[in-house]
């Protein structure tokens, strides 16, 4: 019954907030601000733990196993272009990994954040159902590090168009990639108002992130952890 | 008599759309089932994503089996994020002066990484048609 009940409830603020967002189209409107906003609200005011809630929307959250897998499909219709720029494409989300992690690293022990937020926030620039893998993995909080995701692709889905037209960014490979490598799902959701290639390779940056921070959260990251200096 | 029938199409498309999701997540069970057998650190979704992937280029699946659900599945996307969004009430952390400074650095370093991965992306890009002209 609740899971029905708390299921139908967040599809029907979700798609509220869809509307409105198609209609006023402000960044501090996006979907993924005002649904959970209005749910802690909602279950604030009716009195339920969020818990409760939780356990109740499970059947939502279960969604993002099978849409990873879903990823498959855009990745084989597009197989040509990732054949051809292979390199490119590698090269630049090597470094985008790279880069992510290092900065986060860097800003969060220039900022003092606490050990337990620092570990969270190293994997946020990937899609959320494998940031939590390797959230678990290098003994990170999955819950933090899935509002540090979500934070990255809110942020990432209103600065990815500036950053793109201040560095006069022209090639649909580049802007995809930089959408998808900064802001995951919600720069690829971004990619697709520039068009279907940006679309694909935003998504294909955004798969292949996720690999190769998998890949970091099995090597580099348990090194750079080591440093962290102890509350 | 248009009512009923519209209403059947629409029903139609939505059980299509649930039984490719169930199809898909057959991809996810045997991806859960070689994690567990080679128990390697990688999440079920990802293997399923590459078992699916292989089953589709070696034609063992049509693409229009499972096109229509996965299609919804990526285009509804966020509203998978929002329960664990809503998560985030069990952090006090996240409330305080420490969670508005990870804001800042989020911003920041998303910036730092779109910017680089654009420009080394955009270079390569260039010095690629370039050398094919």
């Amino acid at each position: 019954m609740k899971l029905i009940l708390f299921t139908l409830i967040t599809i029907f603020i979700y798609m509220l907030a869809k509307r409105a967002y198609k209609k006023w189209p402000f960044p501090f409107l996006h979907p993924l601000l005002i649904s959970p906003l209005a749910i802690i609200l909602l279950i604030t005011a009716a009195n339920v733990p969020a818990a409760e809630y939780l356990e109740g929307s499970k059947w939502i959250s279960h969604l993002l196993g099978p849409a990873t897998v879903a990823f498959a499909i855009p990745i084989y219709k597009h197989m040509h272009l990732l054949k051809k720029y292979l390199r490119n494409i590698i090269l630049s989300i090597t470094t985008g990994t790279l880069v992510a992690i290092f900065s986060s690293f860097a800003l969060s022990l220039f900022m003092h954040l606490s050990p337990d937020l620092i570990v969270s926030i190293l994997p946020r620039s990937i899609t959320t159902p494998i940031a939590i893998e390797v959230s678990k993995e290098i003994g990170g909080l999955p819950a933090l590090t899935t509002v540090f995701v979500i934070f990255t692709g809110v942020i990432g889905g209103i600065i990815g168009p500036s950053a793109i037209k201040w560095l006069s960014i022209t090639s649909p490979v580049a802007r995809g990639l930089a959408l998808g490598m900064g802001a995951h799902g919600v720069g690829t959701n971004k990619a697709r108002e520039y068009g279907e290639q940006e679309a694909t390779f935003s998504t294909l940056a955004m798969i292949l992130a996720a690999w190769i921070t998998m890949f970091w959260g099995n090597s580099l990251i348990p090194l750079m952890t080591r440093i962290i200096p102890q509350m | 008599m248009v009512c009923p029938f519209l209403g059947r199409m629409l029903t139609m498309k939505i059980g299509i759309i649930i039984l490719q999701i169930l199809f898909i997540h057959i991809f996810l069970f045997f991806g859960a089932v070689i994690k567990q057998l080679l128990q390697i650190p990688i999440p079920a979704s990802m293997i399923g994503l590459l078992l699916l992937l292989a089953a589709l280029m070696l034609k063992i699946v049509k693409l229009e089996w499972l096109e229509r659900g996965a299609n919804w599945l990526l285009s509804e996307l966020l509203l998978f994020f929002i329960p664990s969004a809503v998560g985030i009430v069990n952090y006090d952390e996240i409330l305080s002066w420490q969670g508005a400074e990870a804001v800042l650095l989020i911003g920041i370093s998303t910036f730092i990484v779109m910017g680089t991965t654009a420009f080394v992306s955009e270079k390569l890009d260039h010095k690629e048609r370039r050398g094919a002209r």
